[in-house]
């Protein structure tokens, strides 16, 4: 991990939790999205949902649930998502954003940490081996270890998870993390990005709760495959 | 030969068709116009594209026009694929002002309750 050069200098006047937005990527989320966004409205972060084309009432229960919600016309990709969510919470004069999973793996009491390190980092990124899992199945763990291994070959940086979605960064640093990866290569494009533009990083443990909700809409080792391809080949 | 009347009629109907659509740029069309009378000149002599594929160190003929038809499918395909990935770039980019457009006018004036987008 990088050694901060400068002192924090947002430590000295505290952003308010307002001004910190939290954006959420959203698809056919309806079961459980009321209560992952309730669960971070209800610290006082603003959020901003991207609903990206479902077919249920996500953005109807996001919205009851406090967030600003954004409608995709079509579906176009969790990177593509996010992006406009960041793009949106930036003209509404967001301080600092952190993106957070919409199937509840995440945990809002986690959010605080990451936003407290960017105080001496440009991106906090969260990590689950150094926090802590529940409910990942021993096939599962395997997978993400291999995962890292991978990431970390083709980031050039030593990272202790990869790929995982919970993450914070200033506002100032948004214009060189944008996601061109409209799907799930993003992750990948996001730690290709913190390189190339040199920005300071930092890991902090997060809780990552695997439910079976969310396993049920998780990744299969299939996807793996999309990915890799969507990285070496739609790189802009 | 059957051959060649099917050949010939062939190109001729992609003639016709590319005639049809002139609202592409000139070049193209000429382009296709070139393409389809060398196409005819090896279907009414076909010993021509013998001596061609000789010249340059190829057997015959058929296996000259086999390897050039394979490079200008290649081309093609990365020409359309390099079109297919700019245009999802733009598209994204509408969809994502129109989301934008949509959240900021809203913002201005609040939704009346009907205008919940459910299909």
């Amino acid at each position: 991990m990088p050694v901060p050069k400068t002192r924090a200098y947002n430590a000295c006047v505290a952003i308010p939790r307002e001004d910190t937005w939290v954006v959420i990527a959203g698809l056919d989320e309806g079961a459980v999205i009321f209560d992952v966004v309730r669960e971070v409205t209800r610290e006082g972060w603003s959020v901003v949902l991207v609903d990206d084309g479902s077919r249920d009432d996500t953005a109807g229960k996001a919205r009851a649930a406090g967030a600003t919600v954004l409608r995709h016309a079509i579906n176009l990709g969790q990177g593509a998502a996010l992006q406009t969510g960041i793009d949106y919470a930036i003209r509404r004069g967001a301080r600092n954003l952190v993106t957070f999973d919409a199937d509840g793996q995440h945990a809002a009491a986690d959010i605080p940490t990451l936003v407290d390190a960017l105080d001496h980092a440009d991106i906090a990124l969260g990590s689950r081996f150094l926090g802590t899992v529940e409910g990942a199945s021993r096939r599962r763990m395997l997978l993400l270890r291999a995962a890292i291994v991978l990431s970390n070959r083709l980031s050039g940086m030593r990272l202790t998870d990869a790929h995982c979605g919970f993450r914070a960064f200033r506002a100032s640093a948004a214009p060189s993390l944008r996601i061109t990866q409209d799907r799930m290569a993003h992750a990948s494009e996001l730690l290709r990005k913190i390189r190339a533009n040199e920005l300071r990083v930092v890991e902090v443990p997060v809780t990552i709760r695997y439910t079976d909700h969310s396993k049920a809409k998780g990744q299969s080792g299939f996807q793996a495959i999309r990915i890799l391809f969507d990285y070496f080949f739609r790189a802009s | 030969m059957i051959i060649r009347i099917l050949l010939l009629g062939g190109l001729a109907a992609i003639g016709w068709l590319v005639f049809l659509r002139r609202n592409r740029l000139p070049v193209h069309i000429v382009v296709v116009f070139l393409m389809l009378v060398a196409g005819a000149v090896a279907v009414i002599f076909p010993e021509l594209t013998n001596d061609v594929a000789q010249f340059v160190g190829v057997g015959r003929g058929a296996d000259l026009i086999m390897y050039v038809v394979v490079i200008v499918v290649m081309f093609v395909l990365l020409h359309y694929y390099t079109k297919f990935v700019e245009l999802q770039r733009q598209l994204t980019g509408v969809v994502r002002e129109l989301a934008i457009l949509r959240a900021e006018v809203e913002r201005v004036t609040p939704p009346i309750k009907v205008s919940s987008p459910d299909e």
